[in-house]
């Protein structure tokens, strides 16, 4: 350290020239490398995409496509069975989000600026509900769903809505993480001011709050719907025929036919089933990021 | 109190009609209503097929409205999906259970002796090991499906083995019974020729991973030892019979001469091993062949079946009967019965079979003469030797333990663990048993 | 007097509004995670056939069993070392992307941030494909490379390595985001003081980055050790456990004692086992929460 501090001031400004553009190059390196190591998995995946299944059976070389062909494509897009999966996880994914808004939005501006009996506890028990895994929480929801089965005769297994019904809890909490944050910032000055003018607590909620929070709503609903087009545990759990599966598990039970290759299928299978989030991403990358980082960098 | 009143009715009505003849009262006294069916997912291409047709023909005869899933043994799903309806008491009215499960649920089944009882009289005697994991108590509780019930004998390449010096065919010649030949035909052979299959480049791969397919055959190979673990009281003998350690000795010699990720295999990495033309050999029912005859028919013809290699205490084959059961909360128990029925005649069961080239063992006896077997080619009379006949006896993996234990031994693929960790885990044989040992303990629970 | 008591009445009417507001969020978690854990924490009391109150006996039988030590060990393993390598290669990652000038930035965590976008169970599937017993594209190219081909994931270690492996990749992403906005809101000034002292690269890291990014750290790290920690879908598809058990974490190991091996108390009782270690990580996260409340 006392060296690097001893060292002659005359030749600094060159050498920080040349460490900077050292430091650009090794930067560059460094990110060809990591995003090589990134994309390999959907690059691989997208190869695979456009072999037959002789193809992929054949051991020929597998990082290229001697004959590429969109058969893959085909076939899932008219497949009945995937458009079902890919309808059933979107008319969840719909549901849980503005279901998780509903709840989210009034639930964080309560906790947010109307303070009330236990709503500070209440702030932080939002949030430790992560702490629960899903592994623990779907075996006693198999004994509400005998129960609710044997008191009022609905069938709650194997029905894709049921996700809809559940996917909330993986949502809710985070949501209204996000939204507490996006509204405490907001001045509060402006609330006296409503209040002043005579607004009720539901129209400063729509009037102000919503308006000036809306990246924070934005944020929160990508957050949504992301979360319930990926969750794996529990529509494995609780849907067993084809037509009720959503899109993970459709593609794990269903596509994987065993002995034959259907590699190809399964792997344009992914790849499309990635789609609706990226294309979220491709366009709302900013909002995505700002919902992820929402709670991080305001601590 | 409805299902016994159901069932009151049924057995007058079904005393009334004649035995040929499927429950006719459906028609009349409870019409219509609607029935939801899963079935094993069928490997063999093109065999659901023949199933759905037969259940929407008895579905239009009977107005009854169907709906049929088939649900996949691959990634456990059809176990999983067993689970969750006994837990959430609701889901599909007819449900398949693969081995031990059945008898796991037995308090949950509705007891279908009305359904068996007349097709015994008919029919005559269902093979033993499937009329013991289908009954509980005295009473069936489930009935021996048609579809998946199979034996996972070896599925050889002929041109390899006849390269290192092994005349398949004159052991087990085409449609014809095994020759004097075929005595010879042991453990020790099979592993002698796997040496040399190694040498060839194409070793042979049997299956030590956690799925069904290895459980299968490891189970009938540990019985062919005479290394039974725990006997029919729950007693474990696993220290006491130096059996074990004969069985996981062959083991490791086995491993050595076989691809390193058989541990990791599951029930399709042994088909496509086959198929791709790497394999020699693997011990599987013909749907390998099947897919192999669609998609690379030059290997397919050089695929051949052939009965298990015999051991210390004789020739046993790896057996998967699968059950069709009826939840007791079903609440169309009767019309779940009717097709029941109707799918174990005779004539449903051949054309079930045939769809299968073979695939399907029948469960009963009298069932087991059909012409598939000896009309699947090329190569001719390759499935011909695969349906079990007198010089083999069936095995389902961890009998003779009590259901309890065994449905826990084959869920928890302890024979195979035990294989895994005396090779690739590198444990020593003694300190692998006493992890058995102490496994087994466990099991024991209650 | 008349005018306190109006307030008052406005008050509580405020309160009552604001509950009412917080009601659905309320019953949503009452009944779909309180009412369940606590159910959860009933059944891990009964016995397998779950028709008689065993006490603590499952827990206690788990303690004898040398597979449950086994997942402990391996859960442990799993998460802390699938954390670290995602926090210093997020960490890296993130100094590279701020470095290279500002408008080139978002292209690049454009592409570095798929693998988070990618739901997990559909990537993993990816994965599996690539690191296929029988058709591995990297053991292809390790064979052209005079490389002996790798069992992914028949032998036991390297299944644990790939397992880790693919929590890696999918989880990165995330620590280089948070990372990447803590680096922004560094300001400039330090380091220009810093440089003014005359602190290389690695001081500048020490003295200025890593006090000023402490609190991003420490909440990402927690978070995701406790999503790494409960993670069930990635090894679920590439391993389902094995082989001889060893990749099972709490998760996949109390799906199969719970599901598949239709124990559904043990299956509980295994799963309960993740709390004593996540309230560590509520324990750090609520002080969190309160240092953020008091700054509000």
């Amino acid at each position: 350290m006392s060296a690097v501090l001893q060292a002659p001031v005359v030749p600094k400004t060159r050498s920080m020239k040349r460490d900077k553009r050292r430091a650009l190059f090794w930067s560059y390196f460094f990110l060809i490398v990591f995003v090589i190591f990134f994309l390999t998995p959907p690059i691989y995946m997208f190869i695979t995409s456009l072999k037959s299944s002789a193809e992929v059976g054949a051991v020929t070389n597998p990082w290229w496509v001697y004959h590429p062909t969109l058969e893959n494509y085909k076939a899932l897009i008219f497949s009945e069975d995937y458009q079902t999966f890919f309808l059933n996880s979107a008319m969840v994914s719909v549901i849980v989000v503005i279901v998780t808004m509903l709840i989210s939005i009034p639930a964080a501006f309560a906790l947010a600026r109307m303070k009330f009996w236990g709503s500070s506890t209440l702030a932080m028990g939002v949030f430790l509900t992560y702490l629960i895994p899903e592994t623990l929480l779907f075996i006693p929801l198999f004994k509400i769903f005998a129960w609710v089965n044997e008191t009022f005769d609905i069938q709650l297994i194997n029905h894709w809505w049921v996700c809809a019904i559940i996917y909330p809890t993986l949502t809710v909490p985070f949501c209204t993480w996000i939204m507490i944050g996006y509204f405490a910032s907001i001045p509060k000055e402006l609330d006296e001011a409503a209040l002043i003018d005579g607004a009720g607590y539901l129209q400063m909620l729509t009037k102000i709050f919503i308006p000036v929070a809306l990246p924070g709503i934005i944020a929160a609903t990508i957050f949504a719907f992301t979360v319930s087009w990926a969750d794996f545990l529990y529509p494995l759990a609780f849907t067993t025929s084809a037509d009720q599966m959503l899109l993970p598990t459709g593609i794990y039970s269903t596509l994987i036919k065993g002995d034959v290759y259907a590699w190809g299928q399964i792997m344009t299978a992914c790849l499309l089933g990635a789609l609706p989030p990226l294309l979220i991403y491709a366009f709302l990358m900013d909002y995505y990021i700002a919902g992820l980082t929402a709670g991080a960098t305001k601590g | 109190m409805s299902g016994q009143s159901q069932r009151r009715k049924f057995l007058k009505t079904a005393a009334a009609t004649s035995a040929a003849l499927a429950f006719p009262y459906i028609r009349t006294s409870y019409a219509a209503g609607s029935l939801a069916v899963a079935f094993w997912d069928h490997w063999v291409p093109g065999a659901n097929n023949t199933l759905t047709k037969l259940c929407q023909d008895w579905a239009k005869k009977e107005k009854v409205d169907i709906k049929i899933d088939y649900i996949t043994s691959q990634g456990n799903k059809d176990q999983l999906t067993i689970v969750a309806e006994a837990q959430a008491r609701s889901g599909h009215d007819i449900l398949q259970h693969p081995a031990w499960f059945a008898q796991t649920y037995a308090k949950q089944l509705e007891p279908v002796d009305d359904v068996m009882n007349p097709l015994i009289k008919k029919y005559g005697k269902v093979a033993s090991a499937a009329e013991f994991l289908a009954k509980s108590k005295g009473h069936w509780i489930a009935v021996p499906a048609v579809t998946g019930t199979q034996v996972k004998p070896p599925l050889v390449r002929l041109d390899l083995f006849k390269k290192v010096g092994i005349d398949i065919l004159e052991m087990y010649p085409v449609n014809k019974e095994p020759t004097k030949a075929a005595d010879k035909w042991n453990w020790e052979l099979m592993l002698s020729a796997a040496e040399k299959l190694k040498k060839e480049g194409h070793p042979i791969g049997l299956g030590f991973g956690q799925t069904t397919d290895s459980i299968d055959w490891v189970g009938a190979m540990f019985h062919s030892f005479g290394a039974d673990m725990v006997n029919e009281k729950g007693d474990i003998l696993i220290k006491k019979n130096d059996a074990v350690k004969q069985v996981l000795e062959y083991a490791q010699r086995l491993a050595a001469v076989m691809p390193q990720d058989v541990f990791a295999w599951d029930d399709a990495s042994n088909n496509k091993y086959i198929i791709s033309g790497q394999g020699s050999m693997i011990m599987n029912p013909p749907s390998a062949y099947a897919v192999a005859k669609r998609d690379n028919p030059d290997i397919a013809k050089h695929l051949y079946e052939i009965p298990y290699p015999t051991g210390p205490k004789g020739r046993f084959a790896g057996y998967l009967p699968y059950l069709w059961g009826t939840w007791n909360f079903s609440k169309n128990k009767s019309a779940a019965k009717s097709l029941l029925s109707h799918l174990l005649q005779r004539e449903s069961v051949e054309q079930l079979v045939t769809a299968s080239i073979g695939y399907d063992v029948p469960s009963f006896e009298s069932m087991r003469d059909f012409k598939v077997w000896s009309e699947v080619e090329p190569p001719k009379g390759v499935v011909y030797h695969y349906p079990p006949r007198k010089d083999q006896t069936t095995w389902v993996a961890c009998a003779p333990a009590p259901a309890s234990m065994a449905q826990q031994m084959y869920t928890q693929a302890i024979m195979t663990k035990m294989i895994a960790r005396c090779t690739t885990g590198g444990d020593s044989i003694n300190k692998t048993i006493d992890w058995a040992a102490s496994e087994l303990e466990g099991y024991q629970r209650s | 007097m008349r005018r306190h008591g109006g307030l008052r009445r406005f008050a509580r009417r405020k309160s009552t509004i604001a509950f009412l507001m917080a009601l659905p969020l309320i019953a949503l978690i009452a009944a779909l995670v309180v009412y369940p854990t606590l159910y959860a924490i009933y059944l891990a009391m009964l016995n397998k056939s779950l028709e008689r109150f065993v006490g603590f006996s499952n827990f206690t039988f788990l303690f004898t069993r040398e597979t449950f030590w086994m997942v402990v060990k391996q859960s442990c393993i799993f998460a802390i070392s699938a954390v670290i390598f995602k926090a210093l290669i997020g960490f890296c990652v993130a100094h590279f992307v701020h470095n290279v000038p500002a408008k080139g930035q978002r292209k690049w965590r454009g592409m570095l941030l798929i693998p988070w976008v990618i739901p997990p169970a559909m990537s993993t599937l990816g994965w599996f494909w690539l690191l296929d017993p029988s058709y591995s594209a990297f053991n292809w190219l390790f064979v052209r490379l005079g490389i002996p081909s790798v069992s992914w994931l028949g032998d036991p270690n390297w299944a644990r390595f790939s397992v880790i492996l693919v929590n890696v990749w999918y989880g990165a992403p995330f620590f280089l985001i948070m990372y990447l906005a803590a680096l922004k809101s560094v300001p400039e000034q330090l380091y220009e003081a810093a440089a003014i002292d005359g602190a290389n690269w690695w001081q500048k890291i020490w003295y200025v980055t890593l006090p000023m990014m402490r609190n991003i750290i420490s909440i990402t790290v927690l978070f995701s050790l406790i999503v790494t920690f409960a993670n069930f879908d990635i090894v679920r598809i590439l391993t389902s456990g094995g082989p001889i058990d060893r990749t099972h974490v709490f998760a996949t190991w109390a799906f199969l004692v719970g599901i598949n091996g239709g124990d559904i108390a043990l299956g509980a009782a295994v799963s309960l086992f993740m709390f004593p270690i996540l309230a560590v990580a509520a324990y750090f996260i609520l002080r969190d929460i309160s240092r953020r409340g008091n700054e509000a």
